[in-house]
This record gives structure tokens, sequence and C-alpha cells, in this order.
């Protein structure tokens, strides 16, 4: 009798004990633990053995960085930069008052000036990601001005000057110590790596595995400090436009819907690819193919 | 046996009239490509062409072409189910992709 109690005890042991190992690890595999910072090293490290030729502050240059023949037109480009026009339109509108008599600086810290590298931020306040685009909106609501349209014309202009003003500082984002920073976060890490549209492709697919190769005509930029050059003037839109303008034609380009400017899942993303960028000298505006 | 194989031949040579699609089949197609799109949607991920074709399903629709609505409602749907499918297999998928 003793016996058969020692064994049933035993049985039950192992019981539990087999049912906690299927809890604990031999069910499905646990999702990755959000840990930002070695994200980031693992990103940066993974570009630079890839283009070993590059030193870290040119990946600011985009597809300039990683093609010697791009680069030369680019140089030559820059003898007459195409968005010197927006630098100045920019300038103008920054410095101009509001009908209230304030202005953009009243928004911004250090008056607005030498901030880009701060963008995007977590704001704790609204528990959203917040970006240089969506404060400059907010700015005017504020002020009792209408919002700018967020892809193209004065918004473009305005956050040009404003990079300008910030050229050669690296990125610096932070992910606060807030579940919700790291939400932010790792919503823009999955956005970044999955797929969507008839094509099937990710963003990653075209600015990591195939940075630095051609796509027709064009050479993919780096994923690190991609967004460096932002706002920026496309020779294929013959115009200024800004990093919504850029996800959206992107979305596009995948066959994806694109969502709306300023989308959480957009700003989301602006978010991760910066964070992953930081160090990298802010090098805008910029021009493009 | 001469007749019977000249009969098969004529029968050969009759056109067969395809299936005509009505305005109530073309109701239903437009209908099950909404759906279809609408859970796409609520994924984040409508396809282009998806949506290009719902639209010409409708116009088609209006313009009472009821063969090119079901035609352009059910590549619409087909679209749709594929994005559904890729989203639901890149839940889990796009962690294979990560730098690490």
């Amino acid at each position: 009798m003793p016996n058969r109690r020692i064994r049933a005890r035993a049985s039950l042991r192992v019981a539990v004990l087999a049912a906690a190992v299927a809890v604990l690890g031999g069910a499905a595999p646990a999702p990755d633990k959000t840990d930002p910072l070695a994200d980031q090293k693992a990103f940066q490290a993974s570009f630079g053995e890839r283009f070993p030729q590059v030193p870290f502050a040119d990946f600011a240059n985009g597809p300039y960085a990683v093609s010697a023949p791009m680069r030369k037109q680019w140089e030559d480009i820059m003898q007459f930069p195409p968005y010197d026009f927006a630098l100045d339109e920019g300038k103008t509108a920054f410095e101009t008052p509001f009908a209230n008599g304030k202005s953009y600086a009243d928004c911004f810290a250090n008056k607005g000036i030498g901030v880009r590298q701060d963008f995007p931020y977590f704001d704790t306040k609204t528990g959203e990601v917040a970006t240089l685009d969506g404060t400059i909106n907010r700015c005017r609501e504020a002020n009792g001005e209408k919002p700018l349209p967020y892809q193209v014309g004065l918004m473009a202009s305005i956050t040009a000057y404003m990079a300008e003003t910030s050229r050669d500082k690296p990125f610096d984002i932070k992910i606060p110590d807030d579940p919700r920073a790291r939400a932010a976060y790792e919503d823009g890490k999955e956005y970044f790596y999955t797929r969507r549209g008839q094509l099937n492709f990710s963003c990653a697919s075209c600015h990591v595995g195939a940075a630095g190769q051609r796509l027709r005509g064009d050479i993919l930029a780096p994923a690190i400090g991609i967004l460096a050059a932002f706002p920026i003037y496309r020779s294929d839109w013959g115009s200024m436009g800004t990093i919504d303008r850029r996800f959206t034609s992107c979305s596009a380009q995948m066959r994806s819907e694109p969502l709306p400017p300023q989308d959480k899942s957009y700003r989301d993303l602006e978010y991760f690819l910066s964070y992953m960028s930081n160090g990298v000298p802010i090098s805008g505006p910029g021009t493009r193919p | 046996m001469t007749r019977v194989a000249l009969a098969f031949m004529l029968l050969c040579s009759v056109p067969i009239a395809a299936h005509a699609a009505d305005k109530s089949e073309a109701e239903s197609a437009i209908a099950g490509a909404v759906k279809a799109e609408d859970a796409a949607g609520k994924l984040g991920n409508r396809w282009i062409p998806a949506e290009a074709s719902l639209k010409a399903a409708k116009a088609a629709f209006t313009s009472g072409s009821w063969d090119a609505a079901v035609a352009e409602a059910t590549r619409a749907r087909l679209l749709a189910e594929r994005a559904v499918e890729q989203s639901n297999e890149q839940k889990t998928a796009w962690r294979d992709a990560v730098i690490r």
C-alpha cells in the first residue's frame, strides 16, 4: 500500500513537471522580448558588415553612400541644390508670425532651431509618437491656424528649413521607460518587417535585403539613416516631399493601399527607423533620383 | 456512319453559348468582393489591384454590364482573399526577417 502511494505521488510529480514544461517552453515559441538597444546594435552592425567601405555617418546620404556613379551625379546636382527654393520658402514661413503674433519658434525647444535630430519622440502625455510634421501642425492649430497638408508644399518647406538648421547633428531618438513607448517601437518594427501588398514586399525587402542593389533604375537606399535626409527633392516627383509622401509612395509601389499620412503605423515606423539610425547625422533637406 | 460523323462535326461547329450573368449574380459577386476587401482592410492590408477591380466591378454594375461586373468582382475577391492570407501568415512570419 505505501509503495502504491509513493508510485502515485511520483506519477503526479511527473505529470505536474510535464505540464510545467509544456506551459513554460514546450508549447508555442515565445515571442521576442523587446530590447530596442540590442536591436539597434544588431541593425547597425549588420549594415556595417554589409558595407564596410561606408563610413557610419555617410549612411545619411542614402543610395549615394553605396553607389559611386550615383554619388558623382549627386555631387554635380548639389552645385545647384534643387531644394533651395523650398529652403527659402520654409525659412520665411517659419519666421512669419501667426495671426495671433506667436510663431513656430514658440512651440519647440531651442525655438525650433537645430531640433530635427530629436524627432520623432514618444509623447508621454498623448501616449503616442509625435513627429516633427505632426508637431508643426499641432503648433498651427494651437495658434488658430489651419493645419498644412502633410505630404507636399509648405510642410515640406518648413521641415526642410528645420532640418537644415540641424545638419550634422546625430539622430538622438529616445525610448522612454514606458510600456506604451515600447509598444509603439514594436509596432514600428513589425510594420517594417511585415510583407504586404500584391508584390509581397516589406520595407525590409528593399532597404535591408536588397539595399545597394538596383531596382530597375534605382539604387535601393540602406534602411539605416534613410530618414536623415528628409524632406527630399525627388527627381521622380519633380518636387519636394515629406516622409509621409515617401511612405505612401513606397506602399503604392508594393501595390498596397497607402495609409493616411501620419497614421499611427507610419509614425511608429518613423520612430523605429529613426531609433535604428541613432548616431547618423541629419543631412536634410536632401535630393534623390 | 457518314451521317453520324457529319452530325457530330456540325455539332462541334456550333458555338456553345457562354453563360451570361444576370443582375443578381453581379450583386452577389460584388457583395462577396466587398466582404473580402473589408476583411483585408481590417488587417490593414488592402491591395491596390483589388481596390481597382472592385471599383471597376461597381462601375460595370452601374452600366448594366453584368458579365464584366462578375469578372471584376471575382478578381477583386480573389485578390482580397490572398491579402488576408498574406496578413495572417505575416502575423508571425515577420519575426523571421528581423536583424539579430
